[in-house]
């Protein structure tokens, strides 16, 4: 029998109620649809758990992510048997209830899929043979359930009660996820099996606090242990089914059920008694006080599970096998009285339409039946004597007698265990007297109130009657079952035990006749009690929690803004800040230990130098002077280029003297649009440390400059000057370098030209700036027209132009020039001709978009290079042939210069695109200023 | 030689940061063309300083010419990335009214 | 030589020229030509991981000049597996965009098909001076995008955007100049040999190099404190070109891997930056988380999400051993889909609420109400890293392999923080929604292309092993770079 398939089921009938609804299905058989899986499921359970009775462990793996450790492995031993049958026998019972408990226009589809999923991650939890497996349904618990408490979206509680849920037991389960990845480092292991079997290994290791504090964590969390126990109350806003399912038999039972199946592993250490004991014995009393002054229904029952949920904890701190056998024990019969008694609740409110016990009274006369089953349970969950509660209560009450861990404090557990009986039957009294007598009913929403539809009541009956069954005749309805789950809590051998309702007279005995007579003292001081209770501040965990919660993100939000402060200064700082940390701590003095001669300075460089160093600082200090800021840039371009000639690099001072010429037209055009002067608003403290930034990065990439001028190096550059002739050639090294060696770099940077262009474009299509014809302050903004001097000078100058960008093309390869710079002088002489004649005057003479051209260009260079692949070589390579052109003399015609071609094409094609498009916006401005 | 251009360098680099710390986008475009030239010699000067030494094959000792080729890419690519956002620049004066970098609208005071 | 490996390049350049030539504006041929070419790609990528998964470094000599005097592209598995991602992101992405947001702008086809160009081309490439020009061709592309469509909220992230940009393009070169002015050199494999030799003053310099090329890629991958400018970058962009940035951020994070990878495992700058990346890193993760818990609009939380997951990568990276590095990729890939898939569904759910977009306040149900909040909810579990999806086996292997107790406090506390802001987020988006919202149906082909991504999370999950298997011998491979630099100056394939 594959268990993974058993896991599986509920999942995939998941998907049957939404397709049944959808077939418009009545809404028996939705409930049928839903309860097919669960019951084939259980059925398929019957063949290995006959192998479970015989004492065998059934075991079942797939391989999953071996690399993680992950495998899905499923086990079924005693342990995850009883687990199983609750789940999947509660569960059906649970649809059955929801039949009648949902209405018609609710969508029952979508509620049943989502219970199932829950049921087979519960089902995967207790089955799971492998620890991150576990983990993984164990969050699939949390999370199904967040759905199923939210299922009433519509309510504010339910969405809130939704995700306090979600996130408490989400952050148990994070921190169950480190607990178990380092019970993996210590064991070596995720399997299940071999963890169980290292439990001295994990005990001895330095690691174990902290892995049973994680795992506690994870487990007190999802158990509603204190100090977690606030969110389980307000998971109440679910619907009355899923209540009865998750808070009796499943979810809150994941946390109990990982301290049994964890037993073997961590329990016995002292650690373990103090925290599981301490946490136990403060939920125990905590929530059975605080169940006595519920006047909602279910909230009584809510705090009713979080006692008995203390309960259970407590016996499995105490650390004796026997106790351990006790816990499981209440484990099966909480969850059979609390699961109807949930139900019995829900009935209630379904008939009455409210779950107020200060309202609800005397329904005996309206509705005797489901009275009965109710006070059966309740019986059964104050301990009262032929029921099941009784007998684990009286084991629990006997455990506490044994202990001595706290030595001469000892009597504390047995008294605390008897005052939370006391409590115990104070509010099952309550539940009981309430409910069913004391008066008559006060204002009912819905009066009289009936019996439930015949099979509502069904489910119930079925729970009472085990309760009953179990409570009369131990031996035979669950011995067999206590003892498979109880060995294999333990992982060995059970101890004695007796399950008995006579064991004479004791003194556990005596701490339930105390408890019985003092919960029924107390109850009957309820009304004082009450008194006191309204006395203390009211306290709405989920009110709390959404406060914190949306304090924390308001803080978030707060934290991320003065972070994120939405200024671009400030960013610009950061990363600047962090260059000039990084300079700061690298950089020193030191670094300039090279041994390369000097090259002598003459005074035209001084001066060229002293005047860029002026231009420079002049355009800093003068900046919200547009027009001297400008000049002042373009003084400093012009040395550059200088620079650029005196040191042996023609092409770069050629390139960089047209790039000038075209970016001080761009900025003169955008100067046009832009407010010509800007008030000073940097403060001192700003100015000083942008100062600041740009000494330590200015002064420190200076100092590396200096550095590396000043020593010798090995480099690659020997290839390029030896090669470019033979076998690039030209002569013109840097030209064959970017046509050739690198000329895949070309083809990216033209390619960026070719895309800022489009850009450019699309930035440009639909812009409307003159809305914008002054700012808000109200300056004034430059104004221009075409002189006419520039006109009469610039037309003639075109074909001139023209012509010394072919030369300079086509000498590219072997003396400075090439498409670049060919490209951008026929650049700067059209736009020369935009500026001075205006953009009309030119585009009646040329194309308007160029767009084609850019992409010709590119297109022509890419497919230069594909060229080569039907030579067989790789993409870009060049080959070459000697012609002899007239003027121009004796060259290489190469392949590559086709490619140039596509350069200069492109940057005439881009640069024209950027600009003219700038140039009709200024058209289109003069038109509609002048309107 | 090498001093002044370390020097120039610095300036260059120097002027630059601190004027794209600017409020207005003028001189942060102004900072960035500053930056460029400072970034593009310190590229060029990485295959160290050479006079009357062009890398022309056949004329007698060549400096580095691959820095040049980098330089060159460099300064194409730069030119295209300060028209984009000299146009961005007055995109957002279009859409937002205002010249100041982060869109906001004059009345903020100090920046 | 495989003309293959540079197919990644060639197809979205060709693509986008083409689109360039279309003048006539003619939306279906723009859109079919695009996606053609992004379809294209993915058994292109496929064939070339392909290829790399057998263990060979196949070099490609661009112009048939060897390294390192020419340009090589090289294809390891590491490159071939981002080519893939990215061929597996853009196709959705381009779906989603072609349905109507393509028109919003002028040449948006084009720049989205170099977009990819340089994205490829980054991954690619074996060559310093080349990634920085491939770098330039993703980012004006991406600016292009970024932009594309109107708005003032648009247009004021986007000048952030760019101007952080420049900068950082400018630092880079001042990088590449240390770089070349200490070791001669520009071909990576090259770099890595020779910065090895490197003493005094020259491994100073060459030192800052290293550092500077961290800051740049650290902006890039928006590391704190250089994330500042992403969610509102990526937050008010169009939803296609959003998802499709869910990569740029790991071009980043892949930026940093390939050059610590080859020059600084070992030698005299072993280890370089590491700490600060470490420390960073996991703050990125912590203010990240923060962010995801304070966001106001559903766009800006997946950004965050986003600058989360570049947290916790940079985190495994800097750990430093190839079984963290493995485990780090596994969630790189897991992320990047995710994230871009939650992008688009952030999309879907402000197109179905009017005129309050993606803000996280209560209103009208968006259109196809419980489609969108199981997508969500799925999206939110993955990206969370809760089970059964693939942010969970992610998480998992992470933990495993990156044993330090401020990460795992950092990368569960954040994972719960974010689990806070996106149940409140689901809950306001779905629960809250007033009216069913059945009167509008959603767009089919939106829908698929969000569903298509968010798939991934499942599927990672699923086929996890396989997939963990392949990142930790791609991280096997990354930490042995004697073997990338004996395929590149060995002679070449």
């Amino acid at each position: 029998m594959n268990l993974a398939i058993l896991v599986l089921l509920p999942f995939l009938g998941a998907a049957l109620p939404p397709l049944a609804e959808r077939l418009r299905a009545p809404r028996t058989a939705l409930a049928l649809s839903a309860a097919l899986m669960p019951a084939l499921a259980l059925a398929l359970l019957i063949g290995p758990a006959g192998q479970v009775f015989e004492g065998r462990t059934v075991q079942d793996a797939l391989s999953w992510m071996p690399s993680l450790g992950l495998t899905l492995a499923f086990r079924l031993d005693g342990l995850a048997l009883l687990f199983a049958l609750l789940v999947l026998g509660i569960g059906l019972l649970v649809i059955l209830y929801a039949r009648y408990y949902l209405s018609a226009n609710e969508k029952a589809g979508r509620f049943y899929a989502f219970l199932l999923l829950f049921m087979g991650a519960m089902l995967g939890v207790v089955t799971s043979d492998n620890l991150l497996l576990l983990v993984l349904f164990w969050e699939l618990t949390s999370l199904s359930s967040f759905l199923l408490i939210g299922f009433w979206s519509h309510q504010s509680a339910a969405r809130k009660g939704a995700r306090m849920a979600l996130t408490v037991t989400g952050m148990g389960g994070l921190a169950l996820l480190a607990g178990v990845l380092l019970i993996g480092q210590v064991v070596g292991s995720y399997s299940l099996d071999q963890a169980l079997a290292s439990g001295d290994l994990i005990r001895a290791s330095g690691l174990y606090p902290l892995i049973l504090v994680l795992v506690l964590l994870g487990i007190f969390t999802k158990s509603a242990q204190f100090p977690f126990h606030f969110w389980l109350p307000h998971a109440m806003a679910a619907p009355t089914p899923v209540s009865a399912y998750l808070h009796s038999a499943t979810m809150v039972k994941a946390g109990v059920f990982l301290l049994a199946r964890f037993y073997p592993m961590l329990a016995g250490t002292d650690l373990w008694f103090d925290l599981v004991t301490l946490a136990g014995m403060a939920t125990l009393l905590w929530g059975a006080a605080a169940a006595l002054f519920q006047h909602d229904l279910k909230g009584l029952l809510a705090y009713s599970t979080i006692s008995h949920l203390g309960l259970i904890t407590l016996l499995f701190g105490l650390n004796t096998e026997l106790a351990a056998v006790a816990a499981v024990f209440h484990i099966i019969n909480h969850a059979t009285f609390k699961a109807s008694l949930f139900m019995a609740a829900g009935i209630i409110d379904h008939e009455t339409g409210t779950r107020d016990m200060r309202r609800i009274n005397g329904l005996w006369k309206y509705m005797p039946y489901t009275a009965v089953l109710a006070m059966v349970a309740s019986a059964a969950m104050a301990g009262v004597p032929l029921l099941n509660g009784f007998l684990s209560k009286e084991m629990f009450f006997a455990e506490t007698l044994q202990s001595s861990r706290l030595g001469a404090m000892s009597w504390v557990l047995p008294l605390g265990a008897t005052l939370g009986g006391v409590f115990s039957v104070a509010y099952s009294a309550r539940f009981i007297h309430d409910v069913f007598f004391n008066g008559e009913p006060v204002n009912l929403p819905k009066f009289p109130p009936h019996e439930p539809p015949r099979y509502m009541k069904v489910p119930v009956e079925i729970l009472v009657a085990l309760c009953v069954a179990v409570g009369v005749l131990p031996a035979i309805t669950v011995s067999g079952l206590l003892a498979v789950a109880g060995s294999a809590t333990l992982g060995g051998e059970l101890p004695e035990y007796h399950l008995s309702i006579w064991h004479g007279f004791n003194v556990p005995l005596l701490m339930s006749v105390v408890a019985l007579v003092g919960g029924v003292a107390v109850y009957s001081l309820r009304r004082w009690l009450f008194a006191q209770y309204d006395r203390l501040p009211a306290i709405n965990a989920n009110l709390i929690f959404e406060g914190r919660v949306q304090a924390l993100a308001r803080a978030a939000t707060a934290l991320g803004n003065t972070l994120r402060n939405g200024s671009l200064q400030s960013y610009a700082a950061w990363l600047l800040a962090l260059v000039a940390l990084v300079l700061l701590v690298h950089l020193s003095p030191a670094a300039i230990d090279g041994t390369r001669g000097l090259l002598p300075l003459d005074g035209v460089a001084l001066l060229a130098g002293a005047m860029l160093v002026v231009a420079a600082l002049i355009t800093a200090v003068l900046h919200r002077h547009r027009v001297t800021a400008i000049m002042s840039v373009s003084v400093v371009g012009l040395v550059v280029s200088l620079t650029f000639v005196r040191l042996s690099a023609p092409d770069l001072a050629l390139t960089q003297l047209s790039v000038e010429v075209v970016t001080v037209l761009l900025l003169m055009l955008a100067m046009y649009f832009l407010p010509v002067r800007t008030r000073m608003e940097s403060g001192a403290l700003r100015v000083s440390r942008d100062l600041l930034l740009s000494v330590v990065i200015g002064g420190g990439v200076g100092l590396m400059a200096f550095a590396m001028m000043t020593s010798d190096f090995q480099t690659i550059s020997g290839y390029f000057l030896d090669n470019a002739k033979p076998g690039g050639g030209g002569t013109n090294v840097v030209n064959v370098i970017l046509v050739d060696f690198r000329g895949f770099d070309t083809f990216g940077e033209i390619t960026v030209l070719g895309i800022a262009a489009m850009g450019i474009y699309a930035l440009l299509r639909d812009l409307d700036l003159l809305s914008a014809r002054s700012d808000s302050v109200g300056r004034p903004w430059a104004r221009d027209a075409h002189p006419l001097v520039l006109v009469t000078i610039s037309r003639p100058l075109l074909p001139l132009a023209l012509l010394i960008s072919v030369y300079i093309f086509l000498r590219g390869h072997n003396l400075p020039g090439g498409g670049f710079i060919a490209g951008l002088i026929t650049s700067v002489a059209l736009l020369l001709q935009y500026v001075a004649s205006g953009v009309e005057w030119v585009h009646r003479r040329m194309p308007g978009d160029y767009h084609p051209v850019v992409a010709v260009g590119l297109l022509l260079a890419g497919v230069t290079g594909l060229g080569s692949w039907f030579f067989g070589h790789p993409f870009l390579t060049s080959t070459f042939d000697h012609v002899h052109w007239p003027l121009v003399g004796e060259f290489e015609l190469a392949s590559a210069m086709l490619f140039d071609t596509g350069v200069f094409l492109t940057v005439v094609g881009a640069t024209l695109l950027m600009l003219a498009n700038l140039g009709k916006l200024s058209l289109l401005d003069d038109k509609k200023g002048g309107a | 030689m090498e001093a002044m251009v370390a020097i120039m360098i610095a300036v260059l680099v120097g002027t630059g940061v601190y004027l794209v710390l600017r409020a207005r986008t003028f001189p942060v475009i102004l900072g960035i063309t500053l930056l460029s030239y400072g970034v593009n010699l310190f590229v060029f000067i990485s295959g160290r300083l050479a006079l009357d030494q062009a890398p022309i094959v056949g004329r007698g000792p060549a400096t580095d010419p691959l820095p040049q080729a980098l330089v060159l890419t460099a300064i194409v690519i730069g030119f295209a990335m300060t028209a984009f956002l000299v146009v961005l620049a007055l995109r957002g004066q279009g859409e937002t009214g205002t010249d100041h970098v982060d869109g906001d609208a004059d009345e903020g005071g100090q920046r | 030589m495989e003309h293959l490996i540079i197919a990644p390049i060639l197809i979205p350049a060709f693509a986008g020229m083409l689109l360039l030539l279309e003048v006539r504006e003619r939306q279906p041929l723009r859109r079919l030509t695009g996606l053609v070419s992004a379809l294209a790609l993915i058994p292109v990528a496929v064939g070339l991981y392909l290829r790399a998964a057998g263990g060979d470094i196949l070099v490609y000599q661009l112009g048939d000049w060897a390294a390192p005097f020419g340009i090589v592209l090289v294809l390891d598995k590491l490159s071939a597996l981002m080519v893939l991602l990215t061929s597996l992101l853009a196709l959705p992405a381009l779906i989603y965009a072609s349905r109507a947001d393509d028109k919003r702008g002028a040449n948006f086809h084009a720049l989205f098909q170099l977009q990819l160009m340089g994205i490829n081309g980054a991954f690619l490439t074996g060559d310093l001076f080349n990634l920085f020009v491939f770098f330039e061709v993703l980012l004006i592309a991406s600016y292009g995008l970024a932009l594309h469509g109107r708005g003032p909220a648009r247009v004021k992230a986007g000048i952030h955007y760019v101007v952080l940009n420049l900068i950082g393009s400018a630092l880079f070169l001042v990088a590449l100049g240390l770089v070349y002015g200490t070791t001669g050199t520009l071909n990576m494999a090259d770099f890595a040999v020779k910065v090895r030799e490197l003493d005094g003053g020259a491994l100073e310099l060459a030192r800052i190099a290293g550092l500077l090329m961290w800051v740049v890629f650290g902006l890039k991958a928006a590391l704190f404190p250089l994330y500042f400018w992403l969610p509102a970058t990526y937050a008010n962009a169009t939803a296609g070109v959003a998802a499709l940035f869910a990569i740029m951020t790991k071009v980043g994070v892949y930026a940093i891997a390939r050059v610590q990878g080859l020059a600084f495992l070992d030698g005299p700058l072993a280890g370089l930056g590491r700490d600060a990346l470490w420390v960073l890193a996991l703050l990125t993760l912590l203010l990240a988380a923060i962010g995801v818990l304070g966001a106001r609009r559903l766009g800006e939380m997946v950004a965050y999400l986003v600058v989360m997951s570049v947290g916790t990568l940079m985190a495994g990276l800097s750990w430093g051993s190839p079984e963290a590095t493995g485990a780090m990729l596994y969630y790189l890939i897991h992320s990047t889909l995710v994230c871009g898939g939650l992008f688009l569904l952030a999309d879907l759910v402000a197109r179905g609420r009017g005129k309050l977009g993606d803000q996280l306040v209560a209103g009208p149900a968006p259109a196809g109400r419980s489609g969108l909040a199981a997508l969500f909810f799925l999206g939110a579990i993955a990206v969370i890293g809760l089970p059964p999806l693939s942010g969970f086996m992610g998480k998992v292997a992470l933990l495993q392999t990156v044993p330090s107790p401020l990460y795992w406090l950092f990368l569960l506390g954040g994972g719960l923080l974010a689990l806070v802001g996106m149940s409140r987020a689901g809950s306001t988006l779905f629960w809250r929604a007033t009216g069913d919202g059945r009167a509008r149906r959603l767009d089919r082909p939106r829908l698929a292309a969000t569903v298509l991504l968010l798939s991934a999370a499942p599927a990672l999950a699923i086929w996890g092993e396989p997939v963990l298997e392949a990142t930790v011998a791609t991280a096997a491979q990354w930490a042995q770079p004697g073997l990338y630099i004996e395929a590149v100056l060995g002679g070449g394939a």
